[in-house]
C-alpha cells in the first residue's frame, strides 16, 4: 500500500452532565419529544446569553490529562460563523487556538500500543447543534426540513489528532481504546446512539487532504477510511490529481460523496465570544483534577494484574467492558475471590449476555446483581453445587431476579453428598446395567459410563467424587 | 391635576406615598402629555397603555391596602426597543422583529417591575441601535422635542425625546458607542452608560455585546441614581455581570481632581466649545481642581469602534433567520439558504452595511489587519486612561463634538455619521462609565457635557454631576404647544 | 480598493442579497470605511495583543443543575410531532 496519513476529529457528548453546555435544559435529550428541551437561550432568542457549565469544563479538563494535554491556566471560547438551519444562532460557541490562547487541552498524545503513539493536537469544549431530521426517501421528497432543538447546545469535546494514523486498523484500535478510556472518565457513554461522532482526513503519497465528514459511529469509521484509500488509490492509477475537498460518509450506500455547497468557502470568521469572560483556573483546579482522575484503563489493567492476581486475559477482556469490570469489582466486595469470579464472568456469565452486550445498558436492568454472583461463586467453591448446575441457576437469576439460595431450596439442586442416598442411586444402576457392570470391572471408560448414569438417575446431584468411590468399592466387591 | 408628568421620579413616587395624588392621576398626566405630542415626535414604537393603566391601578390599590409599592411604585417608565419585554413586541426598530413578541423580560425590566415601575412601552432607535440619529429606524426617525426639524440623537433617540418631552418620566436605553449619551446631549437630559458589568445585559438584545450596556435616561441625576441602583448588580444570566455598591446623592463634594480632553474641545464647534468651556468653570466653583490632558490613542479609537463594533454585529445579527421567529414568509419552495438570503434582505442598509464590514473585517485574510490590531489599540487605550484615572478623578469633556444637527445632513455618508460618535465610544472601549449632563444651549439646541470616570467609580459621576445640576440651572422641559 | 467580487463574497457569506441599488451604493460607501479604518493597520503589530479580557473565576461558574422553565420558546411552524418546518435542505 502506498503511503497514507491520517488524521481524526472526534466529537463525543459528555453525556453524564445533567444540563447542556450554556443553559439549564437537560443534557439528556433523548427520548423527548421535538422541541420540548429548550429554552430562551439554546433557541438563540434575541438577548439570552450562553452560562457556562462548571462541571462540563472539569469532564473536559480530565478527558485532555488522561490524553497527555496540557491545561492551560485560563481559557477562552471563540465564535464559529456560519450559517445552518439546526444551528439556533447562526454560529457556534467553540474554542481555538491562537495568539496566546488556547482551549481546555493541547499538545498531548496517545498510546496505541507499547510502540506507537499518536500525538493529540489539541481538545476543546463545543455545543452541539440541533438536528435536522430527515425522512425515508431523503429531504428531496419534502418541501420542507424538520428540525429539533432538543439536542442544540449539549457539551461536546472535540478531540483533534495529528495525521499519525498510517491504517485504518491503527484507528479502529484507537477508537476502541479511546471509547474505554472516555468511559472509565465518566465523560461518554460511546454506546448511546450519537454520543460520538467523527470527522476524518486522508492524505495518500504527501497529496492533497481529503475530509470525510458525518461519520455517526466509530464502526463506521474503519468503513469509511478503507472505502477513500480506496478511493483515491484508483485515481492515482488513473492519474487523476486529488483536490483538497471535503466529502460525506453515506451510512446507508456506505460510500463517501462530495458535498455540496454546505458552506462550501468555509470562511469562518473566528473572533473570542464576548459573552464569556476568559476563565481563571487557577493553580488549584489542575491539582485538583489530576487527584480526584478517575482510574483509567491502562492502571486498571495492572491493578487487576498484579493487585487480584488475574491472568492478563481475563483482565483485558474485563476491562475491555467497563460495565462488566466494575459489575466485577462490586461482587468482590461482597466475596473477595477474584480469581473464580473473574472465570465465572468472562465464562459462563459473559457467554450468556453476548448477544445483548451491544445494548447499552445491559448490566443496568439486569435482574442479575452482585450478590447474585457472590453467593454463587461461593457455592460453587464449598462444592455445594456443581458448575453445570450453576450455570442453571444463573439462567434462573436471570429470568426471576431471586438469590441462587432460594432457586435451590425451590429446585433441591443442592449437590447430593450423603453416602446412603448415593449408594441406593448405585445399587439401582448396577441392578439395570449389568453388562456395563461387566465391563467396568475391566474397562476403566464404562466407569464412567455408569458414574454418568449414577449422574442421571439423580439429576445431575450426587456429588461426582462420592459417587466415584462408591462405584469403584462396588465393582471391588465379588458379584456385586 | 396638571403637571404631573413634569415630576421627577422621585417626586412622583413620594407623591404618591404622601396620598398628594394617585399612582392613576399621574398616569392620566403622562398619557395626556403624550397624546398631545406623541403625532409629532414618534418617541415610541409600540404602546402597552392598557396593560399600563392597570398596574397604576394596582399601584394605588396596594397603597389602599397599606402594601409596599415599591421603590418606583406608579413610575412610568419607556424602554428602548432593543430589551426583551414579555409580551410586548421587541423590534428593534427592524422589519425583522416586526412581529416578534419576547417570551422572557430581560433582568433588568424583572428589577424594575418587581419596584413597582410601569412600563409604557418601547421607545425607537436606530435599527438594532445602529445610528446615531434615529434615522435609520425602519420604521420612522424620532423628532428632537426642542426643535421637531432636527435629530434627538442616537441610538436610544426615543428614549432620550420621550423623557425630555414627559412622554414617560424615566427611560432605558443601552449604549454600544454612545447611544444613551448622544440623545441625552441632543434631547437636554441625563444620560449614564454604566461600567461595562455593572447592569446586566440578560435580554439586551445584541449589536456589541462587549461594548454595551443598559443605562438609564433622566430628568435628573437623582432619578439617574434611583434607577441605576435597582437596575445593576451581579446576575446569573449573564456571566459578564458584576456586583457593585450602591450610589447615593451627597450634597457634599470632595475636592476632586479633573482633567478636560484637549483633543475633544479642540474636534467640537465653536458654541460646543464655548458652552463646555463655562461649564467647566463652574467646578472651580465647586472647589475641584481642572487640568488639561490629551489622549495618545484618540485618533485610533473610532476606527477601533467600528471595526470591533462591526465585526460582533455581524455574527450577533446572524440568528435572525425566521425560522425560530419573525415574521410570515411561507419557507415552501425557497431552499434554506436562498430563503435566509431573502430573508435577511429586510435590514435596513446601515445594518447591511455593518454585517458586510464585520465579515470583512473577521475573514481570514484580514483578520489580524484589522479585527486583532484593534482589539490591540482597544487595550492599549485602556490601560492609558487607567492610568490616567491613577492621577485624575475624573475626564470630561463635551459628549457631542456639535449640535443637533437637521434630519439628512449625514444620512448618504456613513464616515460623516461615525465621526459623531468620537468622543463617546472611548468609555465603550474602555469599559469606564461616562455620564452625560445638560450644560446649555446654543439657538436653542441642547449642549451636554461628558463626565468619565474609572470602573465602578459612578458615584464619583454622580457627586460631581449632582453638585453641577445644583449650580447650572438648566431649562429642561421643550415647548411643544 | 474592495471590488465587486468582494462584496458578493460577503454578501454570500452573511447570507445577505443585496438591492440593485444597495448594490450600486455599497462599493463606495463600504471602500470609504475601509480607508477609515485602514489607520489601524499603523499600529506595529505587538499591538494586536489582547490585553483587556475580562475575567471570571471557575468557582463563579454555573453549576450543573436541571432546571426546565414552564413554557417552550418556539411555538409557531411545529409539525404534529413537535418539529419545527424549515426551509428544504436541498
Ligand atoms: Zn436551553
Amino acid at each position: 500500500m502506498s503511503q497514507v496519513k491520517i488524521g481524526l476529529e472526534i466529537h463525543a457528548q459528555i453525556t453524564e452532565l445533567e444540563s447542556k453546555l450554556f443553559c439549564s435544559c437537560r443534557g439528556n435529550y433523548r427520548d423527548q419529544r421535538p422541541n420540548t428541551n429548550i429554552c430562551e437561550t439554546c433557541c438563540g432568542l434575541p438577548g439570552t446569553l450562553p452560562i457556562i457549565n462548571k462541571k462540563a469544563i472539569e469532564y473536559s479538563a480530565m478527558t485532555s490529562v488522561a490524553l497527555g494535554c496540557s491545561v492551560p491556566d485560563k481559557i477562552i471560547f471563540y465564535r464559529k460563523n456560519y450559517f445552518y438551519p439546526d444551528l439556533p444562532k447562526n454560529f457556534q460557541i467553540t474554542q481555538y487556538n491562537v495568539y496566546g490562547f488556547s482551549s481546555i487541552g493541547i499538545g498531548g498524545s496517545f498510546e496505541l500500543d507499547d510502540s506507537r503513539k499518536i500525538r493529540i493536537s489539541r481538545i476543546q469544549l463545543e455545543e452541539d447543534p440541533g438536528r435536522i431530521a430527515y425522512l425515508e426517501g431523503g429531504t428531496n421528497a419534502r418541501n420542507s426540513a424538520l428540525i429539533d432543538y432538543n439536542r442544540a447546545g449539549v457539551a461536546l469535546i472535540e478531540i483533534v489528532t495529528e495525521p499519525d494514523f498510517t491504517n485504518p486498523k491503527e484507528v479502529r484500535l484507537f477508537l476502541n481504546k479511546l471509547s474505554l478510556t472516555l468511559e472509565h472518565l465518566a465523560v461518554c457513554d460511546t454506546l448511546l446512539e450519537g454520543s460520538v461522532r467523527c470527522d476524518v482526513n486522508v492524505s495518500m503519497n504527501g497529496g492533497n487532504k481529503v475530509e470525510i465528514k458525518n461519520i455517526n459511529s466509530f464502526k463506521e469509521v474503519e468503513r469509511a477510511i478503507n472505502y477513500e484509500i480506496t478511493r483515491q488509490t484508483n485515481m492515482y492509477k488513473r492519474s487523476i490529481k486529488i483536490v483538497s475537498e471535503t466529502r460525506h460518509w453515506d451510512d446507508r450506500k456506505k460510500i463517501t460523496f462530495m458535498s455540496r455547497s454546505k458552506e462550501a468557502e468555509h470562511d469562518y470568521r473566528y473572533f473570542p465570544e464576548p459573552d464569556i469572560p476568559m476563565i481563571v483556573l487557577g493553580d488549584k483546579f489542575i491539582a485538583n483534577i489530576r487527584n480526584h482522575m478517575p482510574e483509567l484503563p491502562n492502571q486498571r489493567f495492572d491493578r487487576f494484574v498484579s493487585g487480584y492476581k488475574l491472568s492478563e486475559h481475563a483482565s483485558n477482556i474485563l476491562i475491555n467492558d467497563k460495565k462488566l469490570a466494575d459489575f466485577f469489582e462490586s461482587i468482590l466486595k461482597l466475596y473477595f475471590s477474584p480469581v473464580e469470579i473473574a472465570n465465572f464472568l468472562i465464562t459462563d456469565f459473559k457467554s450468556m449476555i453476548l448477544d445483548d452486550a451491544e445494548s447499552t445498558g445491559y448490566l443496568k436492568n439486569m435482574k442479575v446483581k452482585p450478590e447474585h454472583i457472590a453467593e454463587l461463586v461461593k457455592m460453587i467453591a464449598a462444592d455445594e453445587i456443581s458448575r453445570i448446575t450453576a450455570k442453571d441457576i444463573l439462567v434462573k437469576i436471570f429470568e426471576s431476579g431471586m438469590l441462587p439460595s432460594e432457586i435451590v431450596n425451590d429446585s433441591n439442586s443442592l449437590k447430593i453428598a450423603d453416602e446412603k442416598i448415593l449408594m441406593d442411586a448405585v445399587e439401582s444402576v448396577f441392578n439395570t446395567e449389568k453388562s456395563a457392570v461387566e465391563d467396568a470391572r475391566t474397562n476403566h471408560e464404562a466407569i464412567n459410563f455408569l458414574l454418568g448414569k449414577v449422574m442421571k438417575y439423580t439429576s445431575g446431584r450426587a456429588d461426582p467424587k462420592i459417587a466415584m468411590r462408591l462405584i469403584n468399592n462396588k465393582l471391588k466387591k465379588p458379584n456385586a | 391635576m396638571s403637571g404631573l408628568h413634569d415630576l421627577q421620579a422621585y417626586e412622583v413616587v413620594e407623591g404618591i406615598k404622601q396620598g398628594l395624588f394617585s399612582a392613576e392621576e399621574y398616569f392620566s398626566s403622562v398619557i395626556k402629555t403624550l397624546e398631545h405630542v406623541e403625532s409629532r415626535l414618534h418617541s415610541f414604537i409600540t404602546l402597552d397603555t392598557d396593560k399600563a393603566l392597570s398596574c397604576a391601578k394596582v399601584i394605588d390599590g396596594k397603597l389602599k391596602a397599606n402594601e409596599d409599592i415599591g421603590q418606583l411604585g406608579g413610575v412610568v417608565v419607556g424602554i428602548k426597543d432593543n430589551i426583551s419585554t414579555k409580551g410586548i413586541r421587541t423590534t428593534c426598530a427592524s422589519k425583522i422583529l416586526e412581529s416578534y413578541v419576547p417570551s422572557y423580560d430581560a433582568t433588568v425590566i424583572q428589577r424594575l417591575k418587581q419596584n413597582g415601575a410601569i412600563i409604557l412601552g418601547k421607545l425607537n432607535l436606530d435599527e438594532f441601535g445602529m445610528g446615531s440619529t434615529t434615522e435609520y429606524s425602519s420604521y420612522y426617525p424620532t423628532h428632537n422635542p426642542w426643535n421637531l426639524d432636527y435629530v434627538p440623537g442616537g441610538s436610544s433617540g426615543g428614549s432620550g425625546a420621550a423623557v425630555a418631552a414627559g412622554e414617560c418620566t424615566v427611560s432605558l436605553g443601552s449604549d454600544t458607542g454612545g447611544s444613551i449619551r448622544c440623545p441625552a446631549s441632543f434631547c437636554s437630559v441625563v444620560g449614564l452608560k454604566p461600567t461595562y458589568g455593572r447592569v446586566s445585559r440578560y435580554g439586551l438584545i445584541s449589536y456589541a455585546n462587549s461594548l454595551e450596556q443598559i443605562g438609564p435616561i433622566c430628568r435628573s441625576v437623582k432619578d439617574v441614581v434611583m434607577i441605576m441602583n435597582i437596575i445593576s448588580g451581579k446576575d446569573n444570566k449573564d456571566d459578564t455581570s458584576m456586583s457593585s455598591s450602591p450610589i447615593t446623592i451627597n450634597n457634599k463634594l470632595e475636592k476632586f481632581e479633573i482633567a478636560i480632553i484637549k483633543d475633544l474641545i479642540d474636534g467640537s464647534d465653536d458654541e460646543v466649545k464655548r458652552t463646555i468651556y463655562s461649564a467647566s468653570e463652574k467646578f472651580s466653583d465647586i472647589g475641584c481642581m481642572l487640568d488639561e490632558i490629551s489622549i495618545k490613542h484618540l485618533n485610533y479609537a473610532l476606527p477601533s469602534y467600528y471595526t470591533l463594533a462591526s465585526a460582533e454585529a455581524s455574527s450577533n445579527l446572524a440568528r435572525y433567520d425566521n425560522i425560530r421567529y419573525g415574521f410570515n414568509l411561507p419557507i415552501e419552495e425557497y431552499k434554506w439558504d436562498t430563503y435566509f438570503s431573502d430573508v435577511r434582505k429586510n435590514f435596513g442598509e446601515e445594518v447591511k452595511r455593518r454585517i458586510l464590514i464585520g465579515s470583512y473585517v473577521l475573514s481570514s485574510g484580514y483578520y489580524s489587519k484589522y479585527y486583532l490590531k484593534a482589539r490591540g489599540l482597544r487595550s492599549l487605550l485602556k490601560l492609558e486612561l487607567l492610568k490616567l484615572f491613577k492621577k485624575y478623578d475624573l475626564l470630561i469633556g463635551p459628549t457631542m463634538p456639535i449640535l443637533p444637527f437637521k434630519f439628512g445632513e449625514k444620512i448618504d455618508d456613513p464616515i460623516k455619521m461615525y465621526l459623531v460618535d468620537i468622543n463617546t465610544v472611548i468609555a465603550n472601549l474602555a469599559g469606564i462609565p461616562a455620564i452625560s449632563l445638560p450644560v446649555g444651549f446654543s439657538n436653542g439646541l441642547p449642549i451636554g457635557l461628558q463626565i468619565m470616570a474609572a470602573p465602578f467609580e459612578e458615584q464619583k459621576l454622580i457627586d460631581v454631576s449632582y453638585a453641577l445640576e445644583q449650580a447650572i440651572n438648566i431649562q429642561r422641559r421643550p415647548k411643544l404647544e | 480598493m474592495i471590488s465587486k467580487d468582494e462584496i458578493e463574497y460577503l454578501a454570500k457569506i452573511s447570507k445577505i442579497s443585496l438591492t440593485e441599488d444597495e448594490a450600486k451604493k455599497f462599493p463606495e460607501q463600504l471602500d470609504k470605511t475601509i480607508e477609515y479604518i485602514d489607520i489601524l493597520d499603523e499600529l506595529a503589530s505587538d499591538h494586536s495583543i489582547i490585553l483587556d479580557l475580562q475575567e471570571i473565576k471557575f468557582d463563579e461558574l454555573r453549576d450543573d443543575v436541571v432546571r426546565m422553565s414552564g413554557a417552550l420558546p418556539i411555538t409557531r411552524n411545529l409539525t404534529e410531532e413537535g418539529f419545527l418546518k424549515g426551509p428544504k435542505m436541498k
